[in-house]
């Protein structure tokens, strides 16, 4: 191989040299040497050797949360029968406070569902700026404790690792019950799971106490008013317990496609590193001969 | 009617997810190793005041804490 001392000879060797001009997109990396274009080669092959990897332990995972995710959609559903039922309906009016769930994860690199819960709870916000709000997950907090810090309640991390459990959802719902302020509605962000490619960020509303006593077809259930309280908590936690299997299914189901995507766009640009080091190492063998052959014609004479 | 976990300062999750617990604990053995992976929660959170995080805390503890507060006032 050329030395660098010798780069010179050998970028006017390869522009004068027999080249056809239909490469290019050779054309700009003509100055690049072979070392060089086989580094970039190895970085590649690395990254997509990782994003191969991460691919198939998403697919994996993805079976497990998608099962978990029919599951507590169906639990979630059936919680909240009794609320279509009874008509419930959040109360609105002056002075009336709205907390807002955030269901989002610790973990990136899985597109932009994240960063699309951001965009609607801003959205949210923009209209009513003293909603407050609860998120779950670093990735939405740093996107909204950036923008809207002041709004920021409660965030949870850890999140996000495995299936999320019951337990989990118990406990942050316990934790909101906490919060000082008496909130009129809870509203829970997720992302709704379509299919493998599209999700939608959407809201399932968790009633208060009040709202549920003023559902127009309250009179149909048998409630005593102290077991009230208890099924506002219980159905919180159930809410959020769907809302967190299905926006973990959706986050692994987007890595998947992620990661996809990315080990596509590596196999693209090995093939198209590949071609270029074939072609440069073509390009020096014949500036080479073009050297010696011009020296051996111009010492025979 | 009052409960007598109300009256302790629990709360009706707080109160489930011991009485879970219980039963969890009081599986079989083989069964029990799978069943008490769905009870682990392992959460931190934070409270936030005027646009400032504040310190990051363990929630399992932090909620047991205030339990046994709450129980101690009422």
């Amino acid at each position: 191989m050329l030395s660098r001392a010798a780069r010179p000879a050998l970028r006017a060797g390869a522009q004068s040299a027999a080249r056809p001009a239909t490469l290019n997109a050779t054309n700009a990396a003509t100055y690049a040497t072979l070392r060089e274009i086989e580094g970039r080669l190895k970085s590649i092959r690395n990254i997509e050797k990782i994003t191969k990897t991460m691919k198939i332990v998403a697919s994996t995972k993805l079976t497990r949360a998608q099962r978990a995710m029919t599951e507590s959609r169906k639990y979630g559903q059936t919680s909240n029968l009794v609320f279509e039922k009874a008509e419930t309906k959040p109360i609105e009016g002056e002075g009336k406070k709205t907390l807002i769930v955030v269901c989002s994860s610790d973990k990136g690199l899985c597109g932009g569902i994240h960063s699309g819960m951001s965009r609607k709870t801003r959205a949210i916000l923009a209209e009513k700026p003293d909603i407050d709000l609860v998120v779950l997950g670093e990735k939405c907090k740093a996107q909204l404790g950036r923008s809207n810090g002041k709004n920021m309640q409660l965030s949870f991390a850890g999140i996000g690792k495995d299936v999320p459990t019951f337990a989990d959802a118990q406990a942050i719902a316990d934790q909101i019950a906490l919060l000082p302020t008496d909130y009129a509605s809870v509203q829970i962000i997720y992302n709704k799971f379509i299919n493998a490619t599209s999700y939608d960020a959407t809201i399932i509303e968790a009633y208060s106490e009040e709202a549920i006593l003023n559902s127009p077809n309250f009179a149909a259930f048998e409630i005593d008013d102290e077991v009230l309280a208890n099924l506002r908590e219980y159905s919180l936690a159930n809410s959020l317990f769907w809302a967190l299997a299905e926006g973990h299914a959706c986050e692994q189901s987007a890595r998947r496609n992620a990661m996809d995507n990315a080990s596509k766009n590596a196999g693209d640009m090995i093939t198209r590193f590949q071609i270029l080091f074939n072609r440069t190492r073509q390009a020096v063998i014949t500036g080479e001969l073009v050297e010696i052959i011009t020296g051996a014609a111009a010492s025979e004479e | 009617m009052t409960f007598a976990w109300k009256t302790a300062g629990l709360t009706y999750n707080r109160f489930l997810a011991v009485a879970s617990r219980t039963v969890r604990r009081s599986l079989k053995e083989d069964m029990r190793v799978a069943a008490e992976r769905r009870g682990e929660m392992d959460l931190r959170f934070a409270k936030w005041e005027n646009g400032k995080q504040g310190e990051n805390k363990n929630l399992g503890e932090a909620n047991a804490a205030s339990f046994v507060s709450h129980a101690e006032k009422s």
